[in-house]
């Protein structure tokens, strides 16, 4: 806006708010108070804003003990075991005692081999329920990006994937199932 | 707006309304993604995660850390890696001594401050978190595991990158 035209628009509210019998004032708002406010502002937000978000891949490894194993009744269990090289992936389920009922499947490190192993692993859990741990094999070659992909498939439910019955239907208990297809996963090559 | 005078008596204004647009439109966005979890961490610069679907967050800061060039116990230097794995004078029947070493002096001094905790808690404090570069095979993180079973950590947590979906 030109000055000539501000100044008729100043005098034109004069003369209004004359008539109106308001003294008039001139108002000018003080936006640097605003801008500091601001500045400060987004200086915090700027230093503690997260752009990569962390998570975490639980897992155990066998624990070493002196003592001699214990004598287990004869239970017939499922163990479920998963076997992972440079380029394949070994899924073996099997009962320990006879009948043994064992299933087995390859799959390739891509990643729709990936889904179907975790279809497959579904289906296991499915006709087990109660079944909620994995031994995880590894050779020394296998990167740690694909041992996460894998990791993945074996624990973390994906969309879609049907809520298992919990032992105890604790909270706890509940959550985790809501969370994992196999919570429990233990890397067994770990062993001297 | 902002003014200041010339020498020659003209006023120069500068109109700030726009600095305050791009102000207000940065701190709607930066308050949008500000994140309250419990653990805040920004990720070493020589690491890399991989990328993972977890939904479980981190809870505690990493003990181990295994950068592409070497091995830190809790900020501490243990061990170099060279060609994607440690020296034959870090190794001991197939663990890395030094990580031992410092995994030990960490299970001492948790044994210590267990003794009036839950046993949430004693599981927490026996979890190790480990945060490593993905491009690292399988047989470096089995030497750092075997070197934490001997010091009697069995469980840990493995730090990955929470994938956008």
């Amino acid at each position: 806006m030109s000055e000539e035209k501000k100044r008729s628009s100043k005098d034109k509210k004069k003369r209004k708010m004359k008539r109106k019998g308001i003294p008039y004032r001139d108002i000018e708002l003080n936006i640097m108070p605003f801008i500091d406010v601001f500045s400060l502002l987004n200086t915090f937000l700027l230093m503690s804003a997260v752009f990569l978000s962390v998570g975490i891949l639980e897992v155990q490894i066998p624990f070493l003990t002196n003592a001699p194993p214990e004598k287990t009744p004869d239970e017939r269990v499922l163990e479920i075991k998963v076997e992972m090289e440079k380029d394949k992936i070994d899924v073996t389920a099997a009962y320990s005692r006879p009948p043994v009922n064992e299933q087995k499947k390859s799959f390739k490190p891509t990643k729709e081999d990936i889904a179907a192993m975790h279809k497959f692993l579904v289906e296991i859990r499915r006709a087990n329920p109660d079944s909620d741990k994995v031994q995880f094999f590894s050779e020394d070659d296998v990167l740690w990006k694909d041992m996460a992909h894998v990791l993945d498939a074996i624990k973390v439910k994906q969309p879609g994937d049907p809520v298992f019955p919990t032992k105890t239907g604790s909270d706890i208990e509940k959550a985790i199932a809501a969370e994992f297809l196999y919570p429990k996963v233990v890397m067994a090559s770990v062993m001297l | 707006m902002a003014s200041v005078s010339t020498k020659t008596g003209d006023q120069v204004n500068l109109n700030l309304m726009p600095m305050l647009d791009i102000f207000s439109i940065l701190i709607v966005f930066l308050l949008m993604s500000y994140s309250t979890d419990p653990v805040s961490y920004d990720v070493n610069s020589g690491v890399e995660l991989p990328e993972s679907t977890t939904l479980t967050a981190l809870d505690e800061l990493p003990a181990i850390k295994v950068t592409k060039t070497e091995i830190l116990v809790n900020d501490k230097k243990v061990a170099n890696i060279i060609g994607g794995d440690v020296a034959e004078k870090d190794r001991s029947q197939g663990a890395i001594f030094p990580v031992y070493d410092e995994l030990k002096k960490l299970a001492t001094a948790n044994a210590r401050v267990m003794r009036g905790l839950s046993e949430a808690d004693k599981a927490k404090m026996n979890a190790l978190t480990m945060e490593m570069d993905q491009e690292h095979r399988f047989k470096l993180m089995k030497r750092i595991m075997l070197a934490a079973q001997q010091a009697d950590f069995i469980t840990f947590k493995l730090m990955v990158a929470k994938q956008n979906n």
